[in-house]
C-alpha cells in the first residue's frame, strides 16, 4: 500500500522508519525553538504548556466525539496557548515571580484536565478511558500520517524561527536594547512562547509531556556548552535533538519492551553529560586545565568573565 | 377481574419481587459492568446492583470519583474482580474491606487455574473463559446469603442455574470457534484481555500492549508483531471497546508496507460490557458477540466487510 523509499525500506522495518522520521523531526524543531526559550529563561514554559494540553484534549474528545490525533492535538494546542497567554498576563498584571506564575498555571490547568477526564470516564464517554495517557506519549504507535503531521509542523516551526531570527537574536541576547529601540518585545516574547507551545503539543504523541519538555530544554543546554553565538547554537541544538531522536529510535527498536520516548531523552541526556565534561572552555576538563595553567586567581577571573 | 389479572401479570413482569419491606434485601456495588452482571445473575430481583464503572470504561486506568466513594460507603456488599484489574481502586477497596464485606472474585479462584504474569501477579481478565467464570457465582451467593439469610437458598439456587448456563455457553463457544482453521486461530488485540479465552478455546492470543493498558509497547514489539502477522498471513486484528486502538493502526500500516493487508476485524468486548440493549449487555451475550465477530473475520476473511473505525 505504501511503498518505502528505496534502500532504507529494504534495511529498516517500516514502523521503525516512520517513528524515526517523526521523532527526529520533533527532536530537531524542539531543539531549535528550545534554544530561544532557554536563552529567554522560558524553559519551564514548555512544561506548563505540556500539562495544559490535557484540558483541551479532553474537551476536543467531548465536543467532537473523535479520538484522532489531529483533533486531540488541535484541542491541546488551544488550551496550551490559552494557558500561556494567561501566564504572560499573570506576569504582566500581578508582578508574580516567573517561576511561581509558571507553577500556578501548570498545576491549575493540569488539575482541571484530570478532573475533566475523570468526570468523562465516570460518565462513560466513549474513548475517554486512559485519555490522560495522552500525556505519556506513545512513539511506537505513530502512523505515517502522524509522522507526516509532526514533520510538517516541525518544518514550519523551524522556518518561523529562521524568518524571525534577527528579532529573536535581539530579544534573546539584549532585551533591554530591544525594548529601548522600540521593538515590540512583549509581542516577540509571546510569539516565542506560542512556538514553544506548538512544539510541545506536536511532540506529545511522540514523547509525552515530561519528555518533550526535556527535548525542548536539553539540546539547547548541550549546544550552549559548545558555543556562544546564536546561529551555531540553533544548528547544534537542532542537530542534537535530531540525533537523539534517531539514535533513541534505533536503540528502542533493537530490544523488546524499551519505550521509545524515554530512550530518546536518555540519549539527549547522555549528550549533555558528555559535553559537560569535554566541551571547549565551558567543559569541566577545559576549566580544570585552564585552572592549572593560570593558577587559582586567574581561573576565578576567567569564569567570572564568562558569566 | 380480567383487568386486575392483566395488571397483576404486568406488575409481576416489571416490579422486582419484593422482600418484606419492598426494599432490596442487599445493596451491592460492583466495580465493573462484567462483575455487576454476575451479581445480577445470582441476586436476581431481591437485590439492587450498581456498577461503579459505566459501559465502555477502561478499568485499568479508572480512578474513583468522590461520588464513587459515596456509593461504596452506602453499599452493603462490594464485589470486585480483583487480581489488580481495578489498579487505581486497589487502596480504596482494601481500606473498605475492613468495614464491610468486599468479595474479590479473582482471589476466590484456585491459583492453579490463574495465568501468572510475573512478580507473583496473575492476569485479571478471567471472565471470557466461561468454565472459569462459572466458578465465581458460588462466592457471590455465599456473600449475599450471609447478609440476607432469608434469601440464601434462592441465591444458591440461582447461582447453580447460572453455573449450568455458563457450562452450556462454554460448549457453544467451543463449537462455533471450530469453524476457524487452526493456522489462522490467532487473536491480535490492543491489550492482553483474552489470554484466558485463548487458553480455554485454543486460540493463540497476542496483545499489542501487554496485560494492562497502562504499559507501553516498544518499537521492537511492534516490529516483531508485524513480522508475525506477515509470516502467518493473519487476515484481521481486533479493536476493543474500552481501549485505544492507535497501536493497531500502526501495526496495520507496518503489515501493509510488507504487502499483507490486515483488516480491522471489528470491535470486541474486553474489559467492559455494552450498554443495555446492545448485543453485549450481559457477559453471555458479550462473549457470543465476540465469538461471532472473531469467526466472521478469521474463518472466511473474504466474506467480512472491513469495519470502519469510529
Ligand atoms: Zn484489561
Amino acid at each position: 500500500m505504501m511503498p518505502l523509499p528505496g534502500v532504507l525500506g529494504a534495511l529498516l522495518p517500516y514502523n521503525t522508519l516512520v517513528v524515526a522520521c517523526g521523532v527526529a523531526a520533533v527532536g530537531c524543531a524542539a531543539g531549535v525553538v528550545g534554544t530561544l526559550g532557554v536563552l529567554r529563561r522560558r524553559a519551564l514554559v514548555a512544561d506548563a504548556a505540556a500539562h495544559a494540553t490535557l484540558v483541551g484534549v479532553a474537551l476536543a474528545l467531548l465536543v467532537t466525539g473523535q479520538r484522532s490525533l489531529a483533533v486531540l492535538l488541535a484541542g491541546g494546542l488551544g488550551s496550551a496557548i490559552l494557558a500561556l497567554g494567561l501566564l504572560v498576563l499573570i506576569r504582566a498584571v500581578t508582578r508574580t515571580r516567573d517561576d511561581a506564575a509558571t507553577a500556578i498555571v501548570l498545576s491549575v490547568s493540569f488539575g482541571l484536565g484530570i478532573v475533566l477526564i475523570s468526570g468523562m470516564v465516570a460518565r462513560g464517554v466513549p474513548g475517554s478511558g486512559g485519555l490522560e495517557r495522552f500525556l505519556l506519549g506513545h512513539a511506537a504507535a505513530l502512523t505515517a500520517a502522524d509522522a507526516m503531521l509532526l514533520g510538517t509542523v516541525s518544518v514550519l516551526v523551524i522556518l518561523a524561527v529562521a524568518i524571525g531570527l534577527k528579532e529573536a537574536t535581539m530579544v534573546a541576547f539584549d532585551p533591554a536594547f530591544a525594548a529601548a529601540a522600540g521593538w515590540p518585545a512583549a509581542m516577540i516574547d509571546l510569539v516565542l512562547v506560542a512556538l514553544v507551545a506548538v512544539m510541545v503539543v506536536v511532540g506529545l504523541p511522540a514523547a509525552g509531556a515530561v519528555l518533550v519538555t526535556a527535548l525542548v530544554v536539553i539540546p539547547p543546554v548541550v549546544a550552549r556548552q559548545w558555543t556562544d553565538r546564536l546561529v551555531p547554537m540553533l544548528v547544534l541544538a537542532g542537530g542534537v535533538g535530531l540525533a537523539s531522536g534517531v539514535i533513541g529510535v534505533a536503540v528502542s527498536s533493537a530490544s523488546p519492551r524499551l519505550p521509545t520516548g524515554p530512550v530518546v531523552v536518555l540519549v539527549a541526556a547522555g549528550c549533555f553529560a558528555v559535553s559537560l565534561v569535554v566541551a571547549p572552555r565551558r567543559g569541566l576538563l577545559a576549566r580544570w586545565r585552564a585552572g592549572h595553567r593560570r593558577g587559582r586567581t586567574d581561573y576565578l577571573l576567567m569564569t567570572e568573565d564568562h558569566r | 377481574m380480567l383487568r386486575l389479572m392483566i395488571f397483576g401479570v404486568i406488575a409481576s413482569l416489571w416490579l422486582p419481587v419484593p422482600t418484606a419491606w419492598g426494599e432490596p434485601a442487599v445493596r451491592v456495588v460492583a466495580t465493573t459492568t462484567v462483575v455487576a452482571d454476575l451479581v445480577r445473575q445470582v441476586g436476581g430481583d431481591r437485590i439492587a446492583v450498581e456498577s461503579l464503572m459505566a459501559e465502555g470504561v477502561d478499568p485499568h486506568s479508572y480512578r474513583a470519583t468522590p461520588r464513587d466513594a459515596n456509593r461504596l460507603a452506602r453499599a452493603e456488599l462490594v464485589v470486585a474482580n480483583g487480581l489488580h484489574l481495578e489498579g487505581k481502586l486497589a487502596t480504596l477497596l482494601s481500606r473498605l474491606s475492613s468495614r464491610r464485606p468486599v468479595v474479590f472474585l479473582g482471589e476466590s479462584l484456585p491459583e492453579e487455574r490463574l495465568l501468572p504474569i510475573g512478580n507473583g501477579l496473575f492476569d485479571p481478565h478471567i471472565w471470557f473463559d466461561a468454565a472459569l467464570w462459572s466458578q465465581c457465582p458460588t462466592a457471590v451467593a455465599a456473600a449475599l446469603g450471609k447478609l440476607d439469610p432469608a434469601g440464601a437458598a434462592n441465591y444458591r439456587q440461582r447461582a447453580a442455574v447460572y453455573t449450568t448456563r455458563l457450562a452450556h455457553l462454554d460448549t457453544q463457544v467451543r463449537d462455533r470457534l471450530a469453524a476457524i482453521p487452526a493456522r489462522r486461530r490467532v487473536l491480535i488485540t490492543a491489550h492482553d484481555a483474552f489470554r484466558y479465552f485463548g487458553r480455554a478455546y485454543d486460540v493463540e492470543v497476542i496483545g499489542v500492549q501487554g496485560t494492562s493498558t497502562e504499559s507501553e509497547a516498544g518499537l521492537a514489539d511492534m516490529n516483531r508483531l508485524v513480522e508475525l502477522v506477515v509470516s502467518r498471513q493473519i487476515p484481521a486484528v481486533f479493536v476493543e471497546t474500552s481501549v485505544s486502538d492507535r497501536n493497531l493502526m500502526a501495526l496495520q500500516e507496518g503489515a501493509a508496507a510488507r504487502g499483507q493487508q490486515v483488516r480491522l476485524g471489528g470491535r470486541l468486548y474486553s474489559d467492559a460490557l455494552g450498554a443495555p440493549g446492545s448485543d453485549g449487555d450481559t457477559l453471555e451475550r458479550a462473549l457470543l458477540a465476540n465469538v461471532t465477530t472473531i469467526v466472521r473475520a478469521l474463518a472466511d476473511p473474504e466474506m467480512s466487510a472491513e469495519v470502519a473505525d469510529e
